[in-house]
């Protein structure tokens, strides 16, 4: 089995990565409590569903980037 | 045995309520504790007469409180005299009530005896100087309930009547959040009690039928009215604090037709001048909706039974919540062709919320005789108590006369007392001329 390497650049990406999921799901929360006009109080009470939120998208958007660099790798080998 | 005694502190915890102030408000039988440290020390000389199955019943809690002691018991039935006898071996025997009554060591006597008996008892005992606690309902008619409160006036004895939701913590808090307003203006009030069991005891010979099995037979009791109803009509003057004026209603037998005279199945419907009703359903051939009062306000439901209280409006979910349920919606759920035009209106799914924080796990029979045994020891009397059972009683009586009869019946005013929306017709009458 081949080592891998984690490059700082990638490490870098990744926590940026994360960070966006978590401010996208802030961004949702804040959406749905206008939405449903429902209490402001959400905003901290609520943060756990959020968080949880943010590593859905993140791992969605990584399972994204996995497919969409898999087929860019494969069409490259052909 | 073990004995233990509730301080009002211990009661409030026992309810989950650390202010008791508001709670004394929607209480005021709760009074009777008010002394409950300055006579740690005293002792009330109780005697139960009629040792039966509510009668063992008392003296179960009567020996367990410190501040009791039973010196005696009476009743004319070997059997029951046996049962009470293994509850409290020391105690006096007595087959007549009169002779108890002559015992000066007796400060008080509990009547649980059928309910024909009670005025005679509940006389004897007030002329004897004693005070009385009389198993509900108070009477079998009319004229023996207003004699009873009469002989309740003129004597300075107290007196308990066994409505012990009185007591019982679900329906103190029920009451004071219905005076608080948290369910909004009552709309209505549904009470009912179904069993399916035949109400029979086991007879040892024939003779003895009417003597033990009493219940099924009109000349001693009105049946599920005087036995049930009793207890749940109560709820809606201390809900409402308005005593009904007419009631109508329809009583059958229609299963167990095994020689008994009252109804199996009855339904009674109490109007008040407000517009508010409050029904009371029985049917003993069907138990799947077992014992509920379901007190209905604008903005939420009462069901004390159960314990518990129902807002008419859940809380929406939180928005981000509401959000994710509306994406899966979405994403899981077909596109429907055409919404319904009609959806049924069943039973609200809301769990609701435990009145006292928890399962109730007693109903209010321990509260209300340790209230009794104060009462005997300090010699005061508990506001509206007496009042409270005097129209439970009277109120069955007349919903069961609407059964027999057929007919919406008016509450008569030579039987109302001064209570709450009623006068007593001494009262309404013109005043005497006065002497010039
Ligand atoms: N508050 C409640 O929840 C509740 C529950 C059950 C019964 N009760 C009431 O308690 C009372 C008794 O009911 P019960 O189920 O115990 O009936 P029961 O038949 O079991 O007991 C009645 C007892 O009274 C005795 N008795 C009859 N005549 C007598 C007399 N002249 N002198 C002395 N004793 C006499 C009988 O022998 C019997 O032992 C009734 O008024 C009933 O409505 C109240």
């Amino acid at each position: 089995m081949k080592d891998t390497v984690i490059t700082a650049r990638r490490k870098k990406t990744e926590v940026f990565t994360f960070i966006a999921c978590i401010v996208v799901a802030i961004g949702l929360n804040i959406f749905a409590i206008a939405k449903y006009n429902t209490a402001w109080s959400e905003l901290y009470s609520q943060i756990v569903y959020v968080l949880v939120i943010g590593c859905i998208i993140y791992a969605l958007w990584t399972v994204l980037r996995l497919v969409f660099y898999g087929i860019i790798g494969l069409i490259r080998r052909l | 045995m073990e004995q233990k005694t509730i301080s009002r502190r211990e009661f409030l915890k026992e309810m989950g309520l650390v202010a008791g102030v508001s709670l004394l408000a929607s209480s005021p039988w709760f009074s009777a504790f008010a002394q409950e440290q300055e006579t740690q020390k005293e002792k009330a000389r109780l005697a139960v007469i009629g040792t039966g199955s509510r009668g063992c019943f008392h003296l179960n809690m009567f020996v367990r409180d410190p501040k009791c002691e039973v010196v005696a018991i009476c009743d004319d039935y070997r059997p029951s005299i046996d049962a009470a006898l293994k509850i409290t071996p020391h105690a006096n025997v007595y087959t007549v009530y009169r002779k108890l009554l002559e015992d000066p060591n007796v400060d008080g006597v509990l009547i649980a005896t059928p309910l024909h008996l009670h005025r005679e008892m509940v006389e004897a005992s007030f002329q004897a100087g004693k005070h009385v606690f009389c198993e509900k309902s108070l009477s079998k008619t009319l004229d023996d309930a207003l004699a009873i409160y009469k002989a309740y006036q003129n004597t300075d004895k107290v007196l308990f009547v066994g409505q012990q939701r009185l007591f019982d913590p679900r329906y103190i808090k029920a009451i004071e959040m219905i005076e608080q307003g948290v369910i909004g203006p009552i709309q209505g009030i549904k009470t009912f009690w179904y069993r399916n069991n035949d109400w029979r005891r086991p007879v040892p010979s024939p003779e003895l039928e009417r003597k033990i099995n009493w219940r099924l037979y009109r000349e001693f009791s009105l049946g599920m009215m005087t036995e049930l109803a009793c207890h749940q009509v109560q709820l809606g003057s201390w809900a409402l604090k308005e005593l009904p004026n007419r009631m109508m209603g329809s009583g059958s037998l229609t299963w167990w037709k095994d020689g008994r005279e009252v109804y199996d199945n009855v339904s009674i419907l109490y109007l008040y001048d407000s517009g508010v009703r409050m029904s009371f359903d029985s049917i003993i051939s069907n138990k799947f909706y077992g014992c509920e009062e379901q007190i209905m306000g604008h903005e939420g439901t009462i069901e004390p039974e159960k314990g518990k209280f129902f807002y008419e409006t859940i809380p929406p979910a939180a928005g981000i919540l509401q959000l994710v349920n509306e994406a899966e919606k979405g994403i899981f759920e077909s596109i429907p062709f055409a919404g319904p035009s009609w959806v049924p209106e069943t039973a609200n799914k809301n769990k609701g919320e435990f009145l006292i924080g928890e399962k109730p796990k007693e109903d209010g029979s321990r509260l209300t005789d340790r209230a009794f045994v104060e009462a005997v020891i300090t010699g005061k009397r508990v506001e509206k108590l007496v009042e409270e059972g005097y129209y439970a009683t009277t109120l069955s009586i007349l919903g069961d006369q609407a059964m027999q009869e057929g007919r919406i019946i008016d509450y008569p005013d030579e039987y109302k007392i001064d209570y709450l929306n009623h006068k007593a017709p001494s009262a309404l009458a013109p005043a005497a001329p006065e002497n010039v």
